[in-house]
C-alpha cells in the first residue's frame, strides 16, 4: 500500500465514523461559543426590527382579544414540542424536526418570529441545543429567514392556484433548505481561515449537506401529512389559529 | 421528561439566589467569548465543571454525555474549517485528488482548536446555568432586569404547556407502538403525522379550557406567582466579582501582551 492510498483509507474511515457518529441530527442550531463576540451582536440587531414588529402584533392583537394569550403560548410550546421529538429516519440515527415550516404555514410569520426566539432559549437551556451568545444568529436563520421563505412560498402557491399538498411540502422544504443555506453563511463569514467567504460557505453547505438535506426532505413529508390531518379533523381549531395569522 | 430540566431541581446549588448564578454564568461566558484563548477556556471549563459537579452534585457521567451532545455539530464544522480543496497543497498535508489536492493549513487546524476549547467551555457556562437554575427562577431575574412582560407571561405559559403536551405526546406514541405503529418506515411516517395533528388539536382546545379557568379565577393580563427568592450571600457575590475581573484580566493580558 502507498502512502496516498492509506491516507486516503485513514481519510475514509475518519469520515466514516463521523457519520456513524452523528447520531443526534437536528436543525442546525449553531452552538454556544461558536461564533465571535462581534458577529453575536451583530446578528442579534438584525433580529430586532423583525422582533419588534412581531412584538407589537401580538400585542396589539392580544389587547383585542384576551384569551389569544393561551393559544399563542400553547402554539409555542407546540413547536417546542415538534421539535424536540424523534422523527423516524431512515438511517436509524436520531433525528428532530425544526417546526419552522409547519410553525409558519399554521401561526404565520410575525408571530412565528416571537415565538422562535422563545423556543430557541428554551432549547439553549432545556436541550442545549444552540446556545445564549448564539441566539441573534439561530434566532435570524431559524425564526425570522426559514418562516418568511415558507410563508411567502406558501402564499405564492395558494395564489397560484397550486396543489395543497405540492404547496406545503415545498414551503416546509425550501424553508428549512434556505435555512440551513442562511447558518452556512453565517459560519462561513466567521470562520474562513484560509480561504475566502465563497470557499467556506461552499465547505460548511457540503459537509452538512448529507444531514440537512434529508431532513429536509422528510420534514417537508411530514408536514403535509400534519397539515393535511388537521384539514380533515380540525377545521374550527384551523379557524381559531387563524386569529393569529391576521396579526401581521 | 426533559432530563436537564429534571436535573436542575435536584442540584445541591438550586436554591442559592438565581441571580449569582445567572450574573456569573453569562459574564463567564461573554468573557469566554470574547477571548477567544485556549487558556481562558480551560480555566473556564474546569471551574464550571467543578461548580456543576461537586458543588452541584450533577453525576460526572451525565454531565460529561452533555458535554458530549454537539459532538456532530462540532465535528462537521470542524471539518468545514481545517480541510481545504486547492490547486496548490498547504503545509500540513496534502491527498492529491487528480489536479487538485484534499488540503490542510496549519494555521487553519490551530484555529479549528481554538474554536473548539472556546465552543465547549461556553457551553460549560451554559450547562452551569442550566444545571443548577430552574426556569422559574431564570424568568424571575428576567423579569427583574426589565425583559418585556408579555415576553415573560408568554415564557412561563409556554414552559407550563411544553410538560402538558409532552405528556400528552408521550401517552399518544406509547399507544402507537403498542399497536405496531411504528412497524416498518412507512406507518411510522404516517404516524408520528397522525401524532402531530392530534397534538395540535389537543393544545388547541386545551389552551381554551385553560383560559376560562383562568378567567374564573379574575384573569386581567398579568399572572402572580410566588416567587421564593434567596437572598444573594456576600462573601458568594464578592468571589463571583474576584473570579471575574480576573479572568478578564488574565484574558487581556493573553491576548495583547503574550
Amino acid at each position: 500500500m502507498s502512502k496516498k492510498q492509506r491516507n486516503i483509507i485513514a481519510l475514509t474511515s475518519a469520515m466514516a465514523l463521523t457519520f456513524g457518529l452523528a447520531s443526534n441530527v437536528g436543525a442546525m442550531h449553531i452552538m454556544e461559543g461558536y461564533l465571535p463576540g462581534g458577529y453575536c451582536i451583530g446578528w442579534g440587531i438584525l433580529c430586532l426590527p423583525f422582533l419588534a414588529a412581531g412584538f407589537m402584533s401580538i400585542n396589539k392583537k392580544l389587547k383585542e382579544h384576551r384569551n389569544l394569550i393561551t393559544l399563542l403560548a400553547m402554539s409555542g410550546a407546540f413547536v417546542f414540542v415538534i421539535s424536540s421529538l424523534k422523527i423516524p429516519s431512515v438511517t436509524g440515527s436520531c433525528s428532530h424536526m425544526t417546526g419552522t415550516g409547519l410553525g409558519a404555514i399554521l401561526f404565520g410569520p410575525s408571530a412565528v418570529s416571537i415565538l422562535g426566539l422563545i423556543v430557541l432559549v428554551f432549547q439553549a437551556i432545556l436541550l442545549a441545543h444552540g446556545g445564549l451568545t448564539t441566539i441573534g444568529a439561530n434566532t435570524f436563520s431559524m425564526a425570522i429567514a426559514g418562516p418568511f421563505v415558507s410563508y411567502g412560498i406558501w402564499v405564492i402557491c395558494k395564489k397560484a392556484n397550486i396543489n395543497k399538498k405540492v404547496a406545503v411540502f415545498l414551503a416546509a422544504t425550501l424553508g428549512d433548505l434556505f435555512t440551513y443555506c442562511v447558518t452556512a453563511v453565517q459560519m462561513a463569514m466567521a470562520h474562513h481561515a484560509d480561504t475566502t467567504i465563497g470557499a467556506a460557505m461552499g465547505k460548511f453547505l457540503l459537509v452538512f449537506a448529507p444531514t440537512q438535506v434529508p431532513l429536509a426532505i422528510i420534514e417537508g413529508i411530514i408536514t403535509v401529512l400534519i397539515v393535511m390531518g388537521l384539514e380533515t379533523y380540525a377545521k374550527p381549531e384551523l379557524r381559531s389559529i387563524g386569529f393569529l395569522k391576521e396579526a401581521k | 421528561m426533559i432530563t436537564i430540566d429534571k436535573l436542575c431541581y435536584h442540584s445541591k446549588l438550586r436554591y442559592e439566589n438565581a441571580g449569582e448564578k445567572f450574573a456569573f454564568a453569562i459574564i463567564t461566558l461573554i468573557i469566554c467569548v470574547m477571548s477567544r484563548s485556549i487558556a481562558v477556556a480551560g480555566i473556564v471549563l474546569l471551574t464550571t465543571g467543578i461548580l456543576t459537579v461537586f458543588k452541584g452534585g450533577i453525576p460526572v457521567s451525565r454531565y460529561l454525555h452533555f458535554l458530549m451532545l454537539p459532538l456532530t455539530f462540532l465535528i462537521l464544522s470542524t471539518l468545514a474549517i481545517v480541510f481545504n480543496v486547492k490547486d496548490a497543497p498547504l503545509d500540513l498535508f496534502a491527498v492529491s485528488i487528480g489536479d487538485w489536492y484534499l488540503t490542510a493549513s496549519k494555521e487553519a487546524l490551530f484555529y479549528a482548536l481554538q474554536l473548539i476549547a472556546t465552543a465547549l467551555s461556553a457551553v460549560s457556562c451554559l450547562y452551569f446555568l442550566s444545571f443548577t437554575t430552574p426556569m422559574t427562577d431564570i424568568l424571575e431575574v428576567l423579569r427583574k432586569l426589565h425583559c418585556p412582560k408579555l415576553l415573560i407571561e408568554l415564557m412561563l405559559l409556554i414552559y407550563r404547556f411544553i410538560f402538558l403536551l409532552l405528556t400528552i405526546a408521550s401517552a399518544i406514541s406509547t399507544s402507537q407502538d403498542s399497536r405496531l405503529g411504528n412497524k416498518d418506515y412507512k406507518t411510522s411516517l404516517k404516524s408520528f403525522a397522525a401524532l402531530g395533528s392530534v397534538l395540535m388539536i389537543r393544545a388547541v382546545s386545551r389552551s381554551n379550557k385553560l383560559y376560562d379557568a383562568m378567567e374564573s379565577r379574575c384573569y386581567d393580563g398579568t399572572l402572580h406567582v410566588l416567587s421564593e427568592t434567596q437572598p444573594p450571600k456576600k462573601p458568594v457575590i464578592i468571589g463571583i466579582a474576584l473570579f471575574d475581573i480576573l479572568l478578564l484580566i488574565f484574558a487581556v493580558w493573553r491576548r495583547f501582551f503574550s
